[in-house]
């Protein structure tokens, strides 16, 4: 294996290029561990990045549905607090479009079926009110930088957002809404977060109204083309640096450097930046072993299956309705305009959320396309049958391991939150969830690579 | 004295301008604002309907009344939802 070693020492690099300061080796090509790269590149230190997939880009992953029209098949949205994503976006001279939502939205919360202006249900406003006053006192109490220093963390951190919902949710309309709510913001069952997890989601976001919406939210626009191109661009910067196809086993230290060990090549460095989703990072082998392991035992996936519906242009917005709805019943919990801001094809994303994830992931491939576009059939009967059909299964996506970010349940934050950004000796740790900044976030993931080349630039 | 005014000073309700006030106060803070006054409009400052449920939830529990989504959106500042709260009684 001296080709991987050389590549990883240095002396493989351009002779003019002179002795690199440092070595580095990044585990993980997803938008935090290729801003890993890019930021310690940029300082002189020689990296390489080892990524599992035959492609970069993590959670974020383009989908052709059209010839030269790409939409996202995993992470999306942005809005303006974002401010490190836009300036890499910027930077990396891709643009931004907003997300289309004019118009009507389609609930089926109930019996009927219902078309109202705006995205507000027809539902009890004042129960759904008091379910976000309560939820907005949970997010304003909790200590964003430190969950597990916040007051009453220990009983927050052991109540499942389901004990909680069954404990202060009394109205019908706000125990419908909740799971729903939850499903849209975090991809989350109920039952899978800790209440101290759910606030500080909802608080790291932005808080409820922020993560919520569109425009003036988190969700205001997408990346022309798709947010993939992010990561492709950084990693055609990095050039051969970036290997594909090399899943990491094992991360061995000694006194004088660490040791990425690979399916096909071992890569000596003098740091180590895993940037992986915490359930993943835990099937690295470590020498020595981690103190506090990465995930605890109720670290869940998030649930989230991606459905993409395609027709021949976005005919919804003829018949005064935005492509947004709203269900109570599965697989497509909501539905949102996810058309390519060029004229062309029309593009209803479904998103399948919860444990209607795992319902849904775990039919046959006909029996998805069934489900989903008699559903959609359903909420919009103007529509034709679709022209393509795509699902992105990220529960069980190998390496990924759910999405939109890993879901912290009962004894997680208290356990794993004080050593979540805690160098192992020369290991560190990036990833979204990491950043206790927009957690589970594009944005939380380049502000976790941010954070990790500070930290090695402070060691060497 | 008229029979309505008459109704009126035996009425126990807060006076209108209380009421205003309160719900400019609500105002304030669902919206992180200070810049609250009693024509203003809530959807104009940077408010939506997810935090429009707040304010029903806020005057659901402290005047009694339940107003409904459309009442706010027809009514959307302190004084249109003090005369939809005096309706409502």
């Amino acid at each position: 294996m001296s080709g991987p070693r050389d590549a990883a020492t240095g002396s493989a690099a351009e002779p003019t290029a002179g002795r690199p300061v440092a070595t580095a080796v990044v585990v993980g090509a997803g938008l935090a561990g290729l801003t890993a790269a890019a930021g310690l590149t940029a300082r002189g230190i020689e990296v390489t990045v080892l990524e599992a997939r035959d492609r970069v880009g993590g959670r974020t992953h383009g989908l052709a549905v059209a010839p030269g029209r790409q939409i996202d098949a995993g992470a999306a949205y942005l809005g303006d607090r974002h401010t490190e994503l836009l300036s890499l976006v910027a930077e990396l001279d891709l643009k931004t479009t907003p997300t289309t939502m004019l118009g009507a939205s389609r609930f089926a919360l109930g019996a009927q079926h219902a078309t109202r202006d705006g995205r507000f249900p027809p539902l009890n406003a004042v129960a759904l009110g008091d379910m976000f006053e309560l939820l907005d006192e949970l997010t304003a109490a909790v200590r964003p930088e430190a969950p597990w220093l916040t007051p009453d963390a220990e009983r927050l951190d052991t109540t499942t957002a389901a004990a909680w919902a069954d404990e202060h949710l009394t109205h019908p309309d706000a125990r419908l809404f909740f799971p729903l709510f939850l499903g849209e913001m975090m991809a989350a069952d109920p039952a899978d977060v800790s209440v101290l997890h759910l606030a500080f989601y909802l608080r790291s976001g932005g808080g409820i109204r922020y993560l919520n919406a569109f425009e003036g939210g988190a969700q205001q626009d997408r990346i022309d083309g798709g947010a993939h191109q992010v990561c492709e661009r950084l990693a055609e910067r990095l050039g051969t640096r970036v290997r594909l196809g090399e899943p990491v086993l094992a991360v061995h230290q000694d006194a004088d450097g660490v040791t990425a060990h690979s399916t096909r090549g071992s890569y000596r460095a003098d740091v180590a930046v895993v940037a992986l989703p915490p359930l993943l990072a835990d099937t690295i082998d470590y020498r020595p072993g981690l103190p506090v392991r990465r995930a605890g035992g109720r670290t869940a996936r998030g649930c989230a299956v991606k459905v993409n519906l395609v027709y021949p242009e976005p005919l919804w917005r003829q018949h005064g309705l935005s492509g947004w709805s709203v269900n109570a019943e599965g697989p497509l919990l909501s539905t949102v305009d996810d058309s390519p801001a060029a004229d062309g094809v029309g593009v209803l994303t479904g998103f399948v959320t919860g444990s209607e994830a795992h319902r849904f992931a775990a039919l046959d491939a006909r029996r998805q396309r069934a489900a989903a576009v008699e559903q959609a059939a359903r909420l919009f009967p103007m529509l034709p049958p679709p022209i393509g059909f795509h699902v992105t299964d990220w529960v069980n996506e190998q390496y990924s391991q759910g999405c939109y970010a890993a879901l912290f349940g009962p004894g997680d934050w208290l356990r794993h939150g004080p050593t979540l950004t805690t160098a192992h000796h020369r290991v560190h740790w990036a990833g979204t969830e990491t950043s206790t900044e927009y957690f589970g976030l594009m944005e939380g993931a380049i502000r976790s690579g941010t954070r990790v080349v500070a930290e090695i630039l402070t060691r060497l | 004295m008229s029979p309505d005014s008459s109704t009126a000073t035996t009425s126990p309700t807060a006076s209108p301008t209380a009421e205003v006030q309160d719900l400019v106060a609500i105002f304030c803070r669902v919206l992180e604002s200070t810049d609250v006054v009693a024509d203003s409009d809530f959807f104009e400052l940077g408010g939506d309907s997810l935090i429009a449920t707040r304010v029903l939830s806020a005057i659901a529990r402290g005047h009694g009344v339940e107003l409904s989504f459309e009442d706010f959106v027809l009514a959307p500042t302190p004084e249109g939802l003090a005369a939809k709260i005096a309706a409502g009684r």
